[in-house]
């Protein structure tokens, strides 16, 4: 059932590519994504389940894991890569550029060889949230990474050669790329960030052995296309709408699905009405998640979770696929726990809206209208440029941030790291940018109802409900991989890896690494061994637009850099 | 006195530790570290006060270049954490950075202006109806211009590109920080275009020399020797060309009647003997105007006896000053700021919200906070001036 599940999105991508005839496409045998024991990316396949069918390590046994290996990432702060696993070798990236990444024996950790590429040393300066690096994928023989100075490189997996490097966006922009791109066919592609300061969101393919630009596709339209008129005055050319995150594929329809940022700038009155009015101004595709053909980056059809934000609810979050039965009828859905405090059941193939509630506590609106995506929205928690509001739920780092959840087709839950903050939003606070002063929001946050800031938590999806959640004191906690041996795994802000029963909750074994840890673990197997790997080294600059709260993320452990392994 | 035996003491600590200046390497007019000479434009405002803050305290200056893309962001890596030990020209609120930052007396007025053809008369925003006017992204014009319906906003991502763009005829008026769109008009536009301060919310601001909050014997040690440096700060900000012309009140949609201006001309505020004047400063040609000077720490109103006013002596500070907003002899069309309707407003309470207001302004709605800049007994004589005005 759960092999049948994986099998059949990637049979049906080697059976398509295998069709092809182009001269170096992505070879299925390459990646060998349908070996259960790989992980050839950043979520293990194209569907971003995070879900192992490995049982070799499971409920019975997992209180008997122990350190396989470490190694040193060498650069600290914010390290939130997913590693890779294609045959015997891993591929795991540091932060700050990457400053490198790093090919190793995935038995052992034994090192063989290193990517440093040249990353200019001011790009912190325009890293808006800092200077992570999320991991590299793999296809055809090469590694793909995306950099903090707005470029893409192909490296030999072989050799860590470089092969070609193209430029995607001037990270002087403030635009920079933190996350691995995804590779359809021939194509590599990817998005950037800098929704914040003036970019124009763009989806950008390359061909995987030269580099050279595919397709480009805006994901805010300009004059002449359609939606402009989404947009008030000339906002459109520096509307935001960027794809920062990681995106996914469907084989059955050849469809590239993404989640998109925030609108630019934050006061909604440059862009739209200023308040929840908004007609025909809901700044089209922002916040949104976009199906897109894969072969000529045509959008398909959107569906837009927050219209004329105001809140910061960024909509990047990841796209998980499955077929879900729903009222006895197997669906190909996505899910996705969005910033904006719902989680969106929605069909893959229409874009039609299934279920959308609220998985946090949620006050900005009260619902979704499935049929239109239109949220009822309460009047006074929208702030405005004359407009401070008061207790708006989620804050602005959302029910869930970019830290991935997962999927698990035996129990059927989907595990979210999530969130339970609150803000108040002002317009308030003197900033400067290269000498000239302005006035930016201010937005102190507070824990939501109940005191704690972060939950673990077990959804079910098509109930739309809570099985189980474990509560922490921290926001902003590391992602999830579930496993065919009905296990959880997911590690904290104060730098504990913890192994929990799928179905029950239950803890079940859990280790301390030494600082807080923001990536998403993951598994796989070689020469019949199961191992479980995860990255730390907690963030630093999200703390830092959290005030006291941030203060406490920041204090709870030293900065790190470090891969760790474990194994039976 | 005492407060220069502490500068020499720091001094003295740290005979050969060079004062080390924050600054970005690539943001005239504030700071450059192209090489100096002919045509480089440099090394920038806060690059030369930083020289003559620390030539004034006896020690040699070295300086932390950091970009600051991301103001706060900057300083967090660079002042706060101990890389450098001051940054001249920081937004002086209590709050900044939540008290981490501590700062000097205030050396610089600094705020948007409006920059259109030489010699247009601009009377307000409703002179820009049916126009083009290039604002930066995020910034408070933007929001402003963004609740007009009938004047175009063209976003552009700095005041340099505002100025190129309005230089180019693609738009008719750049609304944008006012110290880069001076510099440019000065230095790269021969002066083509009229450069005018706006006041209005969010509009101005006050600048001051910022340092982590462990070094406050820094912060004392220069804030005694800022009065010595007061004509040399008048004189760059006029080198630099910092900003031009009297402030433009923006307020209500009438017009405010034409403002009379001089380009070329800067307003800066400077500390002069330990307390705060008021200086015109009316580029190379003329001298620098002294509007006022007071007593420091003097609170208006609130000292004892009731002082008498002059009423002549209080208009002409009043027309000197306040007209910029308020009106010549306090003709202004605006009734939210017609100071002749005083007394129909505030009633008996008339002399206590004058004195409260001139002394600690109304910063929200541009009103500066004066106290540290007029006598107590100008605040007087100009309350006469008014009580003589007021309607029936």
């Amino acid at each position: 059932m759960i092999q049948r599940q994986v099998g059949r999105l990637f049979g049906v991508a080697a059976t398509m590519l295998a069709a092809l005839t182009l001269g170096s496409v992505v070879r299925a045998d390459d990646a060998k994504a349908d070996d259960p024991n790989a992980w050839p990316m950043y979520s293990r396949g194209y569907d971003n389940t995070r879900f192992s069918p490995l049982k070799q390590i499971n409920t019975g046994n997992v209180a008997n894991l122990k350190l396989a290996y470490s190694f040193q990432l060498g650069s600290l702060r914010s390290n939130e890569s997913s590693p890779i696993v294609v045959g015997n070798t891993m591929y795991v990236s540091s932060s700050w550029g990457p400053k490198y990444v790093y090919a190793i024996d995935a038995r052992t950790g034994a090192r063989k060889w290193t990517y440093e590429p040249e990353i200019p040393d001011d790009t912190l300066q325009y890293a808006c949230c800092d200077v992570n690096s999320r991991g590299v994928t793999y296809a055809n023989g090469k590694i793909f990474v995306g950099r903090l100075d707005g470029k893409l490189s192909a490296v030999d997996a072989a050799t860590g050669k470089e092969l070609w490097t193209t430029t995607v966006v001037d990270y002087k922009q403030g635009s920079v790329i933190t996350s691995p791109p995804l590779v359809v066919k021939n194509m590599v592609i990817t998005g950037f960030g800098g929704g914040e300061y003036g970019a124009r969101g763009s989806l950008q393919a390359y061909d995987v052995n030269t580099g050279k630009e595919v397709w480009k596709t805006w994901t805010v339209p300009g004059p002449g296309e359609a939606n402009n008129d989404s947009w008030k005055g000339d906002s459109w050319q520096h509307g935001g709408a960027v794809l920062w995150l990681v995106g996914s594929y469907d084989p059955k329809t050849n469809t590239v699905l993404w989640g998109t940022s925030n609108p630019g700038p934050w006061n909604s009155a440059v862009r739209s009405t200023g308040d929840g009015d908004y007609g025909k101004l809901n700044n089209l595709y922002s916040s949104s998640t976009i199906a897109f053909d894969a072969d000529t980056g045509k959008i398909k059809w959107w569906v837009q979770a927050t219209p004329a934000d105001a809140w910061d609810y960024d909509g990047v979050n990841e796209l998980v696929l499955a077929d879900l039965t729903i009222s006895g009828k197997k669906t190909p859905v996505y899910m996705k726990a969005d910033r904006n405090g719902f989680f969106y059941v929605v069909n893959r193939e229409t874009g039609k809206i299934v279920s959308a509630e609220k998985y946090v506590p949620t006050t900005w609106a009260s619902k979704i209208d499935v049929a239109t995506a239109k949220p009822t929205e309460d009047p006074d928690k929208r702030p405005g440029m004359n407009h401070p509001i008061k207790g708006a739920c989620p804050n602005l780092i959302g029910g869930k941030n970019w830290q991935p959840m997962s999927y698990n087709p035996g129990t059927g839950l989907v595990y979210i790291p999530s969130n339970n903050l609150c803000m108040d939003w002002s317009v308030s606070e003197v900033n400067y940018r290269k000498g000239v002063f302005y006035l930016g929001g201010d937005f102190p946050p507070q824990p939501g109802p109940g005191g704690y800031m972060g939950e673990l938590m077990a959804w079910d999806p098509v109930a739309q409900k809570k099985v189980w959640g474990v509560k922490t004191d921290l926001p902003f906690n590391g992602g999830t991989l579930t496993t065919a041996g009905g296990l959880t795994f997911w590690g904290d802000l104060h730098g504990m890896f913890h192994a929990y029963d799928a179905k029950t909750g239950k803890e079940l074994w859990k280790v301390g690494l030494g600082s807080g840890i923001g990536a998403g673990p993951i598994s796989y197997s070689v020469d019949g061994k199961q191992y479980v790997a995860i990255v730390v080294g907690r963030t630093a600059s999200i703390p830092a637009f959290l005030g006291d709260v941030g203060k406490k993320m920041t204090e709870a452990t030293p900065e790190g850099g470090a891969l760790f392994v474990f194994s039976e | 006195m005492a407060a220069a035996l502490v500068g020499g003491a720091v001094a003295a600590q740290a005979a050969v530790a060079p004062l080390r200046l924050c600054a970005d390497p690539a943001n005239l007019p504030f700071s450059s570290n192209a090489p100096e000479g002919a045509g480089s434009g440099g090394p920038g405002l806060y690059v030369e006060i930083g020289r003559a803050v620390a030539e004034a305290l006896g020690r040699p200056m070295e300086t932390v270049w950091s970009l600051s893309y991301f103001g706060k962001r900057n300083l967090r890596t660079t002042l706060l954490a101990g890389q450098c030990d001051f940054a001249v020209g920081l937004p002086a609120v209590p709050d900044f950075m939540g008290k981490a930052v501590i700062f000097t007396r205030p050396i610089l007025s600094l705020g948007y202006a409006l920059v259109v053809p030489k010699g247009r008369a601009i009377t307000g925003l409703d002179s820009l109806k049916g126009q083009k006017v290039a604002v930066q992204f995020a910034s408070p014009p933007q929001s402003l211009l963004a609740t007009r319906d009938d004047i175009t906003s063209v976003t552009v991502m700095d005041p340099d590109e505002g100025m190129r763009r309005l230089s180019d005829g693609l738009v008719d008026a750049a609304f944008v920080w006012g110290p880069s769109a001076g510099y440019v008009n000065h230095a790269k536009l021969q002066d083509k275009f009229d450069v005018i301060p706006v006041q209005a919310p969010q509009m101005q601001f006050q600048a001051a020399i910022g340092f982590a909050k462990k070094d406050s014997a820094l912060r004392d040690a220069i804030d005694a020797v800022l009065p010595r440096l007061e004509a040399r700060i008048r004189d760059l900000s006029a080198k630099y060309a910092l900003a031009a012309g009297a402030p433009l009140t923006l307020a209500g949609a009438e017009p405010l009647g034409i403002v009379t201006r001089r380009a070329g001309a800067a307003i800066v505020r400077v500390p002069a003997d330990g307390a705060w004047v008021q200086i015109v400063a009316t580029g190379s040609d003329t001298a620098p105007i002294r509007v006022a000077a007071n007593e420091p720490g003097a609170t208006p109103g609130q000292s004892g006896a009731k002082k008498k006013g002059n009423a002549v002596e209080g208009k002409e500070v009043f027309n000197g000053t306040c007209a910029h907003c308020h009106g010549p002899n306090a003709v202004v069309a605006d009734r939210k700021i017609d100071l002749r309707r005083l007394s129909h407003k505030y009633g008996d309470q008339l002399d206590e919200v004058f004195f409260t207001t001139v002394a600690n302004g109304r910063p929200a709605k541009g009103m500066p906070a004066w106290k540290d800049v007029f006598k107590e007994q100008d605040f007087v004589n100009i309350l006469a001036y008014l009580n003589t005005l007021q309607e029936p």
